[in-house]
């Protein structure tokens, strides 16, 4: 049952993220064989040229711009619209579980911030041509195995994930949360954001003073931290997100599960 | 073999409000039941305890023997009020997501209720009219071969035509082993096609009887008899 | 013949008048095969269930009867069904004459406006 609600996840989201990749990459073509970047480091000429390079130019940064916003608001709509507002008519009659209902929605939305990252990615990789593309990543490889040894390439792009799923759970807790609000749902779920951001601000500081205390102080002694530390350190604030992820999913299952009520 | 659907001093409360009051009820399978009551009756919350759109406060419902859970959704066909499917979707896709996930759904039914209703499964949700929509959800709901079809308001919002024929679906659908609930304000229109007659009065039930029994004992219709129970 | 049903009285019993003054009427004839109770119950825009027990009741009376497997099927007995023909048609005149004479008219003079309302149709 969680594929056929993933299949549908996609396909409810990807008329929207598929034209805006394309839209991306062709203005990523553009602006390579127009090379606007050309015309704003030399003098300015206003003639029909140089003004469409410097709109295909600026189209392209506010696309990617774009990208971003709409990858969190989908992300955000898809739970609020398609659980908490009528279609939740829909879902929450399906036979199946409510916690394959709510790890659709997250998973769905984490391969939109993957993808999306990608798609920019890839338009960069477009305009500066793949080769100087790859070697420019080539050498930030080379610099993060320098910096902070082999293990930070698989361990950073997990930090980033798990801090991504954190912070998508804590936004579904937070409309949850708001949900049990009846009329003021909305500003509700606004109030139980900041609420739990700042719980989790003062976990956060707590873990880092405790745990990482022994830490900070080797720090003081040496020349600096070593890669070790460091990795370890987001190592811990992973395993910190990743257990308020475990919270932030119970609660908002819980919530749908017995404290569902559609207007 | 107990009752397809029974409940049990079912109370749901919302605060200090009580919307379902102390409800017992014994519904068996192979009857066609109206649910009966004026706004804020509490029709709509026994709708949604039934579908687990709600939880109870305190008591039992059981629908097939299972409290209401992934069990009970397999085998009831719910129709909401309110428009509740995805907006962009075609007909034929909403066709293939009722497939995908209810394995009692008939598709040849479905197309030929969409046929005969003069629709078009390339159509987009979004492009039709209030009355159309409400077409397509019915014929979605009717298309599955369910133990219990509760259907909320299912001729409201539709033309005279259109009325007859969702009251014909639903003679034509009866079958021996499913029950259909249907709750509605338009009680001349379907009385006749009703066994039974729940009426719901402030979370309570004040009635409970056929619609011969009322017409035998009153002299009256089940409307007429409605208009005086719950008179302003 | 459309289905005369009226709001204040039983289906069930209505149900049973109406099938037996269209087995007297012979839209459904002696002998032939009855519809489906579901197809009359469509027709009839009424509940099944219902429907079923008048037609359980009418094989009751000797007016239908089953075939395990084929169906209903009205009886060829047709003296019943005239006898049937004659019930419906005593009751129409019983409520006739009890309306008639609540407006004051003598039997006699019945008769004799009837004799002549019937001598106009015929021309």
């Amino acid at each position: 049952m969680l594929g056929k609600l993933l299949k549908y996840e996609i396909k409810s989201t990807a008329r929207i993220f598929i034209p805006l990749y394309a839209l991306l990459l062709v203005f990523a073509l553009l602006n390579k064989f127009l090379n606007p970047f050309e015309v704003m480091e030399s003098s300015v000429r206003f003639n029909f040229q140089s003004v469409f390079q410097a709109l295909t130019a600026s189209a392209y940064f506010i696309l990617i711009v774009a990208i971003f916003v709409m990858t969190l608001f989908i992300a955000i709509q898809r739970f609020y619209k398609n659980l908490l507002g009528d279609e939740g008519y829909l879902m929450f009659t399906l036979p199946v579980k409510t916690r394959q209902n709510i790890a659709s929605k997250l998973l769905i939305a984490v391969m939109w911030y993957i993808l999306s990252a990608v798609a920019v990615i890839t338009s960069i990789a477009i305009m500066v041509g793949p080769r100087e593309f790859f070697e420019f990543l080539q050498s930030m490889i080379e610099l993060l195995k320098d910096g902070l040894g082999v293990a930070s390439l698989i361990i950073l792009p997990l930090f980033i994930l798990i801090q991504l799923i954190h912070g998508t759970l804590m936004i579904y807790d937070a409309m949850s949360l708001g949900h049990l609000f009846g009329k003021q749902k909305l500003l509700a779920s606004f109030g139980m954001y900041a609420a739990l951001y700042f719980i989790t601000q003062i976990i956060l500081t707590i873990v880092i003073l405790s745990v990482g205390s022994t830490m900070f102080t080797s720090f003081i002694h040496s020349a600096g931290p070593t890669d070790v530390q460091i990795l370890s350190f987001l190592g811990m604030l992973g395993i910190v997100a990743a257990l308020l992820s475990v919270v932030h999913f119970a609660i908002t299952n819980y919530i749908l599960k017995n404290k569902l009520n559609l207007e | 073999m107990s009752n397809l659907l029974e409940c049990k001093n079912l109370t749901k409360s919302f605060g200090s409000l009580n919307a379902l009051n102390n409800v017992n009820l014994s519904i068996d399978k192979g009857r066609i039941i109206g649910l009966l009551g004026p706004n804020a009756s509490g029709k709509t919350t026994f709708i949604k305890l039934c579908n687990n759109l709600l939880t109870p406060t305190s008591g039992k419902i059981r629908i097939g023997g299972y409290e209401p859970g992934i069990e009970t959704k397999k085998i009831i066909s719910y129709l909401p009020e309110k428009n509740y499917l995805n907006d962009w979707m075609r007909v034929s896709q909403l066709i293939q997501f009722f497939q995908d996930f209810y394995e009692d759904f008939n598709r040849d039914k479905a197309y030929d209720m969409l046929n005969k209703l003069g629709l078009d499964s390339k159509d987009r949700l979004k492009t039709m009219s209030k009355g159309t929509k409400e077409k397509v959800q019915l014929i979605l709901t009717m298309s599955r071969e369910a133990q219990l079809y509760l259907l909320d308001e299912p001729i409201g919002g539709v033309d005279p035509a259109a009325r007859d024929y969702i009251l014909d679906t639903i003679i034509r659908n009866y079958n021996e082993d499913s029950t259909v609930i249907i709750s509605t304000h338009l009680i001349a229109d379907i009385e006749k096609i009703l066994d039974d007659v729940i009426f719901l009065k402030e979370g309570q039930i004040v009635l409970t009887k056929t619609v011969d029994e009322i017409r035998e004992e009153s002299g009256k219709s089940v409307d007429s008899l409605f208009r005086e129970v719950f008179k302003c | 013949m459309s289905w005369d049903l009226k709001s204040d009285r039983p289906i069930y019993t209505q149900l049973i008048e109406q099938l037996e003054l269209r087995i007297c009427a012979g839209v459904y004839p002696p002998g032939g095969r009855m519809p489906s109770v579901r197809d009359l119950a469509q027709e009839a825009s009424v509940n099944p269930n219902t429907m079923q027990r008048a037609l359980a009741k009418l094989e009751e009376d000797g007016l239908l009867y089953s075939h395990r497997t084929s169906g209903r099927f009205v009886t060829e007995d047709t003296s019943r069904i005239r006898e049937t023909k004659s019930k419906l048609a005593q009751e129409q005149i019983e409520e006739f004459l009890q309306k008639i004479t609540d407006l004051g008219f003598e039997i006699s003079e019945i008769l004799s406006i009837i004799k002549k309302i019937t001598e106009e149709l015929k021309k």
